[in-house]
Order: structure tokens, then C-alpha cells, then sequence
């Protein structure tokens, strides 16, 4: 008996050219039809159905809603679709030309759950059903989306008293979405669809879209602010994240002022940096390249700062080297310090030079590329080796 | 203490298309770090280049701009709070020149970026009438209260905590106040995601 329905519809689809069959006629068809059986019988299927969890919570969730007496054109339109929707698998090959294209032109509308649609015609039949839990699998894909289409067409119906209406609407949504494939959505669209006994205003929902967007972000910052899992909703997580945020701020200002006091020349030891805990890959042969850079000065001692500056830049930005060896460049960038740089400091921080890589010949020789000239990522690594000499010595 | 450490485990940020749902996506947080570090070494160097023997004040402040700036520079524009971090430290004039410098050859780009966004102006004639609006409101609201039901009354409390708190986010992340609501979190956050970095790499720097 349940495939009564689906066969009889099958049946006026074949003449039809099955493609055309509009909503209209299967609305006629199972009206016809739900006349023909009892509602009882269809409770204890829609049941059955229901707990088959193939169409899912969707359906569910109509189900708890739909129990009521008076439509029992609604009860029995919600079964009429459920009943198809088993059954589509076994009948997939007849019916799914018939079928399919259709509830597929009307799925791709309903594929974005939280889409909504600005149509100033249909303001009010704008407003479709949407189920709360995604029900499509690969498999059940076209049974549960054949089960919403028809679900959200039916109810769209109940709300309003004319068919008329949606059948333009929905005939308006298959022309224009024909095109499209069904897990596309349309790019200049924000499409939403109106929850099941919520208002169906635009503004409202235009709202819930942007409540879901910022519930959906505090999500993702619970996640990232440490103790928010303890604490719901909104005003508390916003409590929360206001205190991290001005703990990071002041951990900040401490932290920044702690490196001023210690540090008086605001230089850092990368190689201790790198070695500790940022980079602990990093090789520990890692030359004093901070200290050694410091000798280098007077032979700089006529470089304009400026034009370092923009050399040693454009050095690191130019050159497509790993993070290390963009690194080394800007530290051994001589950054032009007088001679009152070599305070007593500076020397005890001095150590000789243990390993010389290649990587650093080049490196320091790039240095005196960059003393010599401004023009220079086009200079070829000539550069004269007193640079690197002078630094060998000490 | 490392539980920041160990808590950044990723970072999160938005795509930022204007259709479709947005998604975060995860950058590696020690690629963050080393962009960070990189871009806050050059950014020292230049400044004590200029100016040599600072007292800790203004080291203090070269510390912390040329911090933001390293970062805000590294967000090339992409997020909103950068480009308000880099259009305070221009706007100030004292501060200028040393945040031009800080930027290097890249400020001039940087900076039409900034100053080509032109959110601001006219959110603030809006913010302001909206400010009006509400005051007017809520001394017509203050009357209504009493006769209000318990259930609207709490409802009425919650929102207005909201409210206050979100003012409050608003304030503390830089150009918070232009935006709306779904646009703050997205900055709020890439600004506590820096933030964390900038945490991690002064106290590894201070360690050493």
C-alpha cells in the first residue's frame, strides 16, 4: 500500500513526460489518494517510517510536531512523502528520472539550509521549513532531499491557505536554480531558511542568521580562551574574553617593559632565542652572528642608515631563502652604529668564531656587498674578503 | 608559566569572503611566531638606529610599537585591527615618523591601504546619533519598567549586560568601535591569536 502513492504518481508522470509533473498534480494525487486509507494506519507507518532512520531527525522533528488531527491533510501529506521515501531506492530507475530531476532542481534551493532569499514578490511564502539536523547522506541523499522538498512545499502550504502561490514560487526557485548543481549555492545569496514554528519575517530572520554567525564564533573562541568551556552563554563568554584579552594586554606591557630595563641596547640573542625553545631544531653551531656583526661597523662607518635600512630590507625581502637564512641576513646587517657601540659590554659578549660556513662567508661578504653599493639584489656575491677578515682576527 | 605555550596549539582565522559561510582556517602557530620575531627584529634594529642611548620610557614605547607594528604589518592589511593599530601609530605625529621608519620601504603602501578604508568617518556621525538614539531610549524605558513582567525584565538585564561587555571588547580591540558584532569576534579572535605570539616571543626573549 505504500507504494501505491509513488507507483500512482509514476503513473501520471509517464504520460506527462515525467519531468513536468508539478506540484499541483501530486498534490491531486495524493489527496486522492489519502482518501483511500485510514489515518490510523498511516500513524502506524509514519512511525515505522520515521524509525527507520533513514529520512532521520528530519522527519522526526516533523513528526513530533505534525501529530495533530486537523490536517489530516497535513498528517497525511507528511506520510505520503515519507512513504516515497524508502521506496525511492527500490524504484530508483523508473522513478528517478521522473522524480529526481525535479526534487533535485527544488533540493538545490533547499541544499543551503542557511540560506535566505530576498525576493520582494513572495515575502511571505518566502518562509520555507527547514530541518534542524542534516539528514543527507551520500546514499539517502536523494530520499531525504525528495522528503524535504516535499516537506517544505507541504508546509509552506499549511501556513498559507493558497497553493497558488507556491506553486510559482517553487516553480520560480526550480527555473532559477535549474542550473545549478545541488551542492552549489548561489554567491550573492545569503540563503536562510525559516525553522519550523519561528517567525518567517525577513527581519527575523536576517536576525537568527546573524545570531547563528556569532554563536558559531564563540564557539570557535571558547576553543581558543582558556577556562570558557565552564561558562554559557553569551554575557559570561563575553565576561571571559574580555578579562583574557586585557591579561594579554597587560602581560604585554610587563613583558615589554621588562625587556627595556634589561636590555638597554634592545639587541637580542637570536642564537639563544633560536635555541631555546622557538626554533629547537635549529643547529647548535650558530656563530655569534649578533656579536660578530658589531665588528664589522667601522668598516660601515660611512654607510647613510638610510639606504641600510632599505639594503637590509630589501635583502630579507628579496630573497627567497628559508625563515633561517633571512634571519642571519638581518641580524648581521651592520644597522650602523658609531663607535661608541663598543662599550666594554660588547666585548665580553664576544666569543672567536668557532665554525665558518660557507653560508656565512657569503652571508658576510653579502655584508660588504651592501657597504659598497645600494643597488643590491642584483649584485652578484664578488665582495671583498677584508670584511669577513677583519672579523676573523678578533 | 607555560600553559599559553602549550595552549597555542593552533590559531584560527576567517576566510574572508563576503558569500557563504565563513570557515577558519588554521595557520601553524611557530610559523606565526617566526614571522612575528622576524618582523619585530628588523623593526627594533631600525629604531635603535635612529636613536641610540633611549631612556626606558621611550624604549619602553619603541618596544611595544615596533611589537604591533611587526605584527600588524605581518596581517598585510587582511584584518581590521591591524589596519587600526598601523593608522593609530601614523596618526600621531610624534609617533609618525618612528612607525614610518619601523615600517621601512612598505609604509608607503601600507599606510594608503590604512588610510583608504573609509569606515570611519562615517561610522562615527553613525555611532554618534546611534548613542543619542539610545539615550533617549532608555529614559522612555526606565518609565516602562515598572510595569514590565519578570520574564522581559531579566531578558532586558541580560541583553543590557551584553551590551556593556561588547562596548567594552569594542575598547579594547583596536578599531573595535566601527564594527558590528559578527566582525568583532572574527577580530577578536586574530587579535587574541597575536596576542598570544607577542606573549611567547617577549617571555622567551626576556629568558635569555
Amino acid at each position: 500500500m505504500n507504494r501505491a502513492l509513488p507507483e500512482m504518481l509514476h503513473c501520471l508522470s509517464g504520460p506527462g513526460n515525467g519531468t513536468d509533473i508539478t506540484v499541483l498534480e501530486r498534490q491531486r494525487t495524493r489527496v486522492k489518494w489519502q482518501h483511500q486509507e485510514q489515518q490510523n494506519y498511516f500513524v502506524g507507518n509514519f512511525q515505522d517510517l520515521v524509525g527507520d532512520g533513514r529520512c532521520g531527525s528530519v522527519l522526526r522533528h516533523v513528526v513530533t510536531h505534525s501529530v495533530k488531527p486537523d490536517p489530516g491533510f497535513e498528517m497525511n501529506s507528511t506520510i505520503t512523502r515519507t512513504s516515497s521515501c524508502p521506496h525511492t531506492e527500490a524504484q530508483v530507475a523508473p522513478e528517478a528520472k521522473g522524480k529526481v530531476s525535479e526534487p533535485a532542481e527544488k533540493m538545490s534551493s533547499t541544499v543551503g539550509r542557511e540560506s535566505y532569499k530576498k525576493r520582494k514578490a513572495d515575502k511571505v511564502q518566502n518562509t520555507k521549513v527547514v530541518a534542524e539536523d542534516d539528514a543527507k547522506d551520500k546514499r539517502s541523499k536523494v530520499c531525504a532531499e525528495e522528503g524535504e522538498s516535499k516537506i517544505t512545499t507541504e508546509q509552506t502550504r499549511t501556513k498559507n491557505t493558497t497553493t497558488h502561490p507556491n506553486n510559482r514560487e517553487t516553480s520560480a526557485d526550480t527555473s532559477r536554480e535549474n542550473s545549478k548543481a545541488s551542492e552549489v549555492q548561489k554567491p550573492d545569496y545569503i540563503h536562510v531558511r525559516a525553522r519550523r514554528g519561528q517567525a518567517t519575517d525577513s527581519h527575523s530572520l536576517a536576525e537568527r542568521v546573524r545570531r547563528e554567525k556569532i554563536s558559531e564564533r564563540m564557539k570557535y573562541l571558547q576553543d581558543l580562551v582558556p577556562g570558557c568551556n565552564k561558562v554559557t552563554g553569551k554575557a559570561g563568554m563575553l565576561d571571559e574574553i574580555i578579562n583574557y584579552v586585557q591579561s594579554l594586554q597587560r602581560q604585554v606591557e610587563f613583558l615589554s617593559m621588562k625587556l627595556a630595563t634589561v636590555n638597554p641596547r634592545l639587541d637580542f640573542n637570536i642564537e639563544d632565542l633560536f635555541a631555546k625553545e622557538i626554533f629547537p631544531a635549529c643547529s647548535a653551531n650558530f656563530p655569534t652572528i649578533g656579536s660578530s656583526s658589531e665588528m664589522t661597523n667601522p668598516a660601515y662607518l660611512q654607510i647613510n642608515p638610510a639606504q641600510q635600512m632599505v639594503a637590509c630590507c630589501g635583502l630579507e625581502m628579496g630573497v627567497n631563502t628559508p625563515d633561517l637564512m633571512a634571519l642571519r641576513r638581518t641580524i648581521s646587517a651592520p644597522v650602523s652604529l658609531p663607535e661608541t657601540y663598543f662599550d666594554a659590554s660588547c666585548f665580553t659578549q664576544l666569543q672567536p668564531p668557532s665554525t665558518w660556513d660557507a653560508d656565512l662567508q657569503n652571508l658576510f661578504n653579502l655584508d660588504s656587498n651592501q657597504g659598497r653599493s645600494i643597488s643590491f639584489p642584483s649584485q652578484p656575491f664578488t665582495g671583498s674578503i677584508e670584511a669577513s677578515n677583519l672579523k676573523m682576527e678578533t | 608559566m607555560h600553559h599559553s605555550v602549550s595552549c597555542l596549539s593552533y590559531t584560527w582565522s576567517f576566510s574572508r569572503s563576503s558569500d557563504g559561510p565563513t570557515e577558519p582556517r588554521m595557520r601553524n602557530p611557530s610559523l606565526i611566531k617566526e614571522e612575528f620575531l622576524k618582523r619585530w627584529i628588523i623593526a627594533l634594529r631600525r629604531c635603535t638606529s635612529l636613536k641610540k642611548n633611549m631612556n626606558i620610557l621611550e624604549r619602553n614605547k619603541v618596544v611595544k610599537l615596533s611589537a604591533d607594528l611587526a605584527m600588524a604589518s605581518a596581517r598585510n592589511g587582511t584584518t581590521s585591527w591591524s589596519r587600526a593599530l598601523i593608522a593609530n601609530a601614523t596618526r600621531d605625529n610624534d609617533n609618525r615618523i618612528l612607525a614610518e621608519q619601523i615600517l621601512g620601504p612598505e609604509s608607503e603602501i601600507l599606510v594608503k591601504r590604512v588610510s583608504t578604508m573609509p569606515f570611519k568617518t562615517c561610522n562615527r556621525r553613525k555611532i554618534r546619533s546611534k548613542r543619542i538614539l539610545k539615550r533617549s531610549c532608555s529614559s522612555a524605558i526606565r518609565r516602562v519598567r515598572k510595569t514590565v513582567p519578570r520574564k522581559v525584565l531579566a531578558n532586558c538585564i541580560a541583553k543590557r549586560l551584553i551590551q556593556k561587555r561588547t562596548h567594552i571588547l569594542k575598547s579594547l580591540v583596536p578599531g573595535g568601535e566601527f564594527m558590528d558584532e559578527t566582525t568583532l569576534m572574527e577580530e577578536t579572535l586574530d587579535y587574541i591569536a597575536y596576542l598570544r605570539v607577542q606573549v611567547d616571543v617577549m617571555r622567551s626573549c626576556t629568558y635569555c
